[in-house]
């Protein structure tokens, strides 16, 4: 059992990376990488996956699709952090030369698929999926998708096909998040808000799938709701587990604010997010300054 | 299982000679988006695991392809030819050429095939749009025998890779013999005045036009551009380097189609050629009465082609031209 202090540390860390990458390019996804963060320390750190770090390749592993490419930010600390390449490629984030863009792209050790436009990455699940079963392999598909991209009718269309086949080593997590770029999904108040996803579980239940809600950032929840998974039938109903989470979770002006899905903390915003995330991690880790004042958003 | 019985056209032969592949190797896999074949029946029946009907569900179609493909498979993904280009665009740009994965896309219907079905089912965009991708290779073939040798060369080839099939009922213009491999095939030798490049079932419309331009005096060879990326470039500059004048000849929009390739090949290798292209302008069309309706409304027929190209060639040319008319007649 892997000590969930020590993975919460990680998360934090994650976060303090993204912050500092972001900052560095005054570009990149933040709040979305802090909605996702615990999810992606827990399949890798906590040895959810299957992966080896130093062979990418590896015909064993377990497949992990970002299908929220723009996540891409949070999953590079972590990717570097398990060994898939050195940690100074962060510091290149989005520059000259870096291997690392914005959206998820397959150049990168250790992600498999492009992704950055949504929509894409539960119908290619589907395919490993099938391909696995056809060549008689055991390992598991992962695909890890935002609450919004579920607007994108590909995923259902997907969804039908995943539990038709009956894709029993597909596990999809929704990162419940809650908003999109300038709206909520489901908390509707605003005239920017989309339209409601609610009842999601209900949704996809009524396609197929086993469903599951956890807290997202909650290491025990989602360790105890992965608990036993690989014993999953080869033929069985896929499983979806909707990660109820917080946009901007760790940084207390960003959480659940529409403002921030693009927007990059400068000047005392800058101080305000790190002062966040040091009073949790205890850490004082920092080599960017965040000079000027916050802009953009979308 | 017995061939396919009555041959109907050119994707039923190529699912033929696709069938005797895929019994070889079972990683080869068809997926339909709920569109069938007689041809492709076979491969339902007893070739499990490597036919999948996803419903009509295009972008799952390509998504799936593209789990697949990665994985190791070799994917044919087939529907109408809209629903495989502009339908799922995207999925062709991201999923299938930005990842550079064995996928052929199938399209069943180029140009008008699909006459009275409308412009949602007409196809007179997909050069255009497809060749613009990345490490996407698209091939056009104008008969049968182009369409069963083409299921060896896609299967054979790790790219992307489009397909374009016309519908049924066009005659072989070929033998079993036909070598497509260079992507450009030459029903009629162009050593004369001009020569006709075409592609698809407009090939079989210019041998029609050269017959009847060399009774006017004006001796036309027929070019057909089977490969349409990567063009066979210099085999085309070869060709025209024997002619007065170029004429291309296409069920598609100017705009962005096979003239515009060649224009583009003239301008980029500063060849100036005269060249005259025929083919859809900036419309849609909701006529109907069947394809060759189509064709005579919008100038597509064998006579107003041949009208087009002799009124161009004579201003191309001349007085000289038409004293050689009137000499012959």
């Amino acid at each position: 059992m892997i000590d969930h202090e020590y993975l919460e540390g990680r998360a934090q860390w994650v976060r303090q990376k993204v912050v500092e990458m972001a900052v560095r390019v005054n570009s990149g996804h933040i709040s979305t990488a802090f909605s996702q963060a615990e999810l992606i320390v827990a399949l890798y750190h906590g040895r959810m996956l299957n992966y080896d770090s130093k062979r990418p390749q590896w015909d064993g592993r377990d497949r992990f699709i970002l299908s929220k490419g723009q996540g891409g930010i949070g999953l590079y600390p972590v990717l570097a952090d398990v060994g898939y390449f050195p940690l100074s490629e962060l510091d290149l984030f989005a520059q000259r030369g870096s291997i690392l863009g914005v959206h998820a792209e397959w150049n990168v050790p250790g992600i498999e698929v492009i992704t950055g436009s949504l929509g894409h990455g539960l119908p290619m699940a589907t395919g490993m999926a099938e391909a696995a079963r056809l060549d008689g392999k055991q390992h598991f598909i992962f695909c890890l998708l935002g609450d919004a991209e579920l607007y994108e009718g590909s995923n259902w269309e997907a969804a039908t096909v995943a539990c038709h086949q009956k894709y029993g080593h597909l596990i999809c997590i929704v990162d419940r998040n809650g908003q999109g770029t300038i709206g909520k999904t489901d908390d509707i108040r605003a005239p920017a808000d989309g339209p409601r996803l609610n009842p999601l579980d209900e949704k996809f239940k009524a396609f197929g799938f086993e469903v599951r809600s956890i807290d997202g950032h909650s290491f025990s929840e989602i360790f105890s709701c992965l608990k036993n998974f690989r014993e999953r039938p080869l033929v069985g109903k896929p499983l979806i587990i909707i990660a109820h989470t917080k946009k901007g979770k760790g940084a207390s002006l960003m959480e659940d604010q529409r403002l921030w899905h693009y927007r990059v903390p400068k000047g005392k915003d800058f101080e305000a997010v790190l002062g966040d995330l040091r009073a949790k991690s205890g850490s004082s880790e920092r080599d960017v300054k965040g000079a000027g004042s916050s802009k953009g958003g979308y | 299982m017995a061939e396919t019985k009555f041959i109907i056209g050119m994707r039923d032969a190529f699912f033929d000679a696709l069938y005797r592949l895929a019994r070889e190797d079972k990683n080869v896999v068809v997926i339909t988006a709920d569109n069938g074949a007689p041809s492709l029946d076979k491969f339902a029946q007893t070739l499990p695991g490597q036919f999948f009907n996803v419903g009509i569900a295009e972008q799952q179609m390509f998504g799936m392809a593209c789990g697949m493909a990665f994985e190791g498979k070799k994917v044919y993904c087939y529907a109408i030819a809209p629903f495989v280009t502009t339908r799922v665009h995207e999925f062709i740009k991201l999923d299938v050429c930005a990842m550079n994965l064995p996928i052929v896309a199938l399209g069943v219907g180029a140009g008008y095939a699909y006459d009275i079905m409308g412009p949602s089912h007409h196809t007179v965009e997909d050069i255009a749009i497809m060749r613009v991708q990345p490490n996407l290779k698209i091939y056009s073939p104008a008969d049968s025998t182009c369409a069963a040798a083409l299921a060896e060369i896609s299967c054979r080839d790790r790219s992307p890779q489009y397909i374009r099939f016309d519908r049924a009922g066009i005659p072989n213009l070929y033998d079993d013999n036909v070598n497509v491999s260079g992507g450009l095939l030459n029903p009629i030798e162009s050593d004369g005045d001009i020569c006709i490049i075409s592609t698809g079932i407009m090939v079989h419309q210019a041998v029609k036009v050269a017959t009847k331009l060399a009774e006017i005096g004006i001796s036309a060879g027929v070019s057909d551009v089977c490969r349409l990326k990567p063009v066979n470039i210099e085999a085309l500059l070869d060709l025209v380097g024997n002619v007065r004048g170029v004429v291309t000849l296409e069920e598609h929009y100017l705009a962005g189609g096979l003239g515009s390739m060649i224009a583009e090949i003239f301008v980029d290798g500063n060849i100036f050629k005269p060249l005259l292209r025929i083919g859809q302008a900036d419309r849609f069309v909701f006529d109907y009465g069947g394809r060759e309706a189509i064709w005579e409304k919008y100038g597509l027929d064998v006579e107003s082609v041949v009208g087009r190209i002799e009124h161009w060639y004579d201003r191309l040319l001349g007085k000289k031209r038409v004293q050689m008319r009137e000499a012959i007649l």
